[in-house]
């Protein structure tokens, strides 16, 4: 009888151990999918779509992997509401997230609920503090300021105007720019806040005017960036424009208005001969008729570092769990991603050169290659 | 300088605030009706014309497409929604509500058909000229301030001078009046809508044009409209078109002292400001009890 007992036991367990192998798994993403900021939410999903269509198709999971989406508009509250249902609902153990507000919004529900965020669009440095269970496979605005003061200063742009949205990521790129310009020779001749809402801008243009800059640095995102650009151009700003990743949008870039305007992104090598790098490039190309931007090399590779992680832990027959997601990222060196092999920083962000670009005929050149720490 | 920039800033935001809220408030100030949807009737003409100069359609025809859209939009709202409500309760409430989800109905609508992301008309028109040192202004600008007063005229000879205008005037105060001289209050609350909404045609294209479009402008729209119709006096058409200069003005001259980000406050601190100290508004008619 106890014989059976045991028999009937491990033959359940058995059973139970494969039934949960081949679980089908999820994760959750919360973009902005309506408002001003949707365009965002687009290109992110992009990257997000082909990731689960390549790692379906690789089996790469015992079971089927599928994405929940959560409409976050780009607003910390409505997220936090989202990130709520995706973690007490869903149940999803690994979120993908977005902007600065909103990833600093959720980062705390992450945390308390042992959940992985992973955060591929936001570039505010505080990103980089959120707890252990908030990674960014971006790197963040503080580099990219870094990356682009001296370079401006190299061509003699160094009295600087900021027209920046009085919002985390905007405070930390006026910090970051008061901070590096005086070590190039710079100036940060005015600072102008504007608040998230606003769409006119022809008095801004006149404020701008009025000082003088040899360029004028743009940190806002979403509909207002390309508001902010076009108005300083009708309104007689004729200064160099520069930007920071957050430009590398098809709407902003091909505004013509734009033409000209400076802006950074990670560097990413889409020349690469790995595998991994080949076949994103190819089958994105493909799919979209145009080469990826940067963000959507993020969101592929966020969702490409869950698969990565998953399958080690289903090798080991451990749960797929946020707990167990953020060890085995601590037990793992590297990672066989878009644009080559990577390793995280201890606080949970990813080291990455970055890239000036020019935006020549409605698409961005690569002007120079920086790294910077 | 900065401040004559600003000025001529101000009055070519307030030409497009004028415009706009004087349709409000014709609508409004006639029918009692708060037209939350006017800042949809807005996006939508702005987005028709948008449409029109994707598809190279001369502007004369684009105008017309907008003005088509728009009153359509406006007549369509009133017969289909206002008025079986007001059949039925009549709730200042309930139309509000109706309004408001039709809003957001609309501005789904039109970022399903046109996109989400931003749009704009790119002409000539819109660039600035230096007129003096430092002082930069578009030909837009002063196409905006001839089409508020040249509306304004407009509108004012027709509520003036013609049966209908009158009528109109008097809808506001007494529909059982109107009933007396055998005219329908509804088909007055009809032309009262096509009128107000065909008014924020010039400010949805000049805006197409100078800050550009997404669907989600009408929020903002809708806000300013309201604040001009109150400090401009509720059912004063030239109180709405001087407080939407004024609302322009301000939100532009306080640049001079605030950041920016403070100058949205500036028109809800004017709001604020007369509903304390003048409830009437500029030219509206103080109550009697």
């Amino acid at each position: 009888m106890t014989k059976g007992r045991i028999f009937a036991a491990l033959a359940t367990a058995c059973l139970w151990a494969g039934g949960a192998g081949a679980e089908d798994l999820q994760i959750g993403a919360l973009f902005p999918l309506s408002g001003p900021n949707a365009t965002y939410g687009d290109v992110f999903s992009s990257g997000v779509n082909l990731a689960v269509e390549h790692i379906n198709a690789d089996k790469m999971l015992s079971g089927a992997l599928s994405v929940r989406y959560e409409d976050s508009q780009a607003l910390p509250q409505t997220a936090v509401v989202g990130m709520t249902k995706l973690v007490e609902v869903d149940q999803t153990p690994y979120v993908l997230s977005a902007f600065t507000g909103v990833s600093k919004a959720i980062s705390t529900l992450a945390q308390r609920s042992e959940t992985v965020a992973v955060n591929g669009g936001g570039v505010g440095p505080d990103l980089a503090k959120l707890g252990d269970y908030f990674w960014n496979v971006i790197p963040l605005a503080n580099l990219e300021v870094r990356a682009v003061v001296p370079y401006l200063a190299q061509h003699d742009m160094k009295k600087i105007v900021l027209v920046y949205v009085d919002d985390p990521l905007g405070q930390s790129i006026l910090e970051e720019l008061e901070a590096s310009l005086p070590n190039a020779g710079g100036e940060l001749a005015a600072q102008i806040s504007v608040p998230t809402t606003s769409q006119n801008f022809s008095g801004i243009a006149a404020k701008v005017r009025a000082a003088g800059p040899d360029a004028v640095y743009i940190a806002s995102y979403g509909a207002q960036q390309i508001q902010i650009v076009k108005q300083l151009r009708d309104n007689g700003v004729e200064a160099q424009l520069v930007s920071y990743s957050g430009f590398a949008v098809p709407d902003a870039l091909a505004l013509p208005e734009a033409e000209g305007l400076l802006y950074t992104t990670q560097a990413v090598d889409y020349d690469s001969a790995d595998p991994v790098t080949q076949r994103f490039v190819s089958d994105y190309s493909a799919k979209a008729g145009k080469k990826p931007s940067a963000y959507v090399v993020n969101y592929y590779n966020a969702v490409r570092l869950f698969a990565l992680l998953a399958q080690g832990l289903e090798k080991k027959g451990e749960a797929v769990t946020g707990a167990n997601l953020l060890s085995e990222r601590k037990a793992t060196q590297s990672f066989d991603l878009v644009g080559g092999s990577v390793s995280f920083e201890a606080n949970g962000t990813l080291l990455a050169p970055i890239q000036i670009n020019r935006i020549e005929e409605g698409a961005g050149a690569a002007l120079e290659t920086v790294s910077v720490n | 300088m900065l401040w004559l920039q600003l000025a001529l800033t101000g009055l070519q935001v307030g030409a497009v605030y004028a415009l706009t809220a004087v349709g409000f408030s014709l609508i409004f100030g006639s029918t009692r009706i708060f037209h939350f949807a006017h800042g949809a009737t807005f996006v939508l003409a702005a987005y028709v014309f948008y449409w029109a100069y994707q598809a190279g359609l001369p502007a004369p025809l684009g105008i017309l497409a907008a003005a088509v859209a728009a009153v359509a939009l406006g007549v369509t709202m009133d017969r289909l929604v206002y008025a079986p409500i007001q059949r039925h309760e009549g709730s200042f409430f309930t139309v509000f509500v109706a309004s408001f989800g039709v809003g957001i109905a609309v501005q789904n609508i039109v970022g399903m058909v046109f996109g989400r992301s931003f749009v704009t008309v790119t002409t000539e028109l819109s660039r600035s000229v230096k007129i003096l040192d430092g002082v930069y202004v578009s030909p837009l600008a002063w196409i905006a301030v001839a089409c508020a007063a040249l509306f304004f005229v407009g509108l004012q000879w027709f509520l003036r001078r013609t049966h209908v205008g009158m009528a109109l005037r008097a809808l506001s105060d007494s529909p059982e009046l109107i009933r007396a001289y055998g005219l329908d209050p509804r088909r007055l609350s009809t032309y009262a809508f096509a009128l107000g909404s065909v008014l924020v045609v010039p400010g949805a294209i000049i805006t197409a044009a100078t800050s550009g479009l997404n669907p989600a402008l009408g929020h903002h729209v809708m806000l300013i409209s309201l604040a001009a119709t109150i400090v401009g006096g509720i059912g004063s058409i030239g109180g709405a078109l001087a407080a939407g200069f004024l609302l322009g003005l301000a939100e532009s001259l306080a640049l001079i002292v605030f950041e920016s980000q403070w100058t949205e406050a500036v028109t809800f601190a004017i709001l604020f400001l007369f509903i304390l100290l003048r409830p009437a508004g500029l030219f509206g008619r103080a109550a009697t009890s």
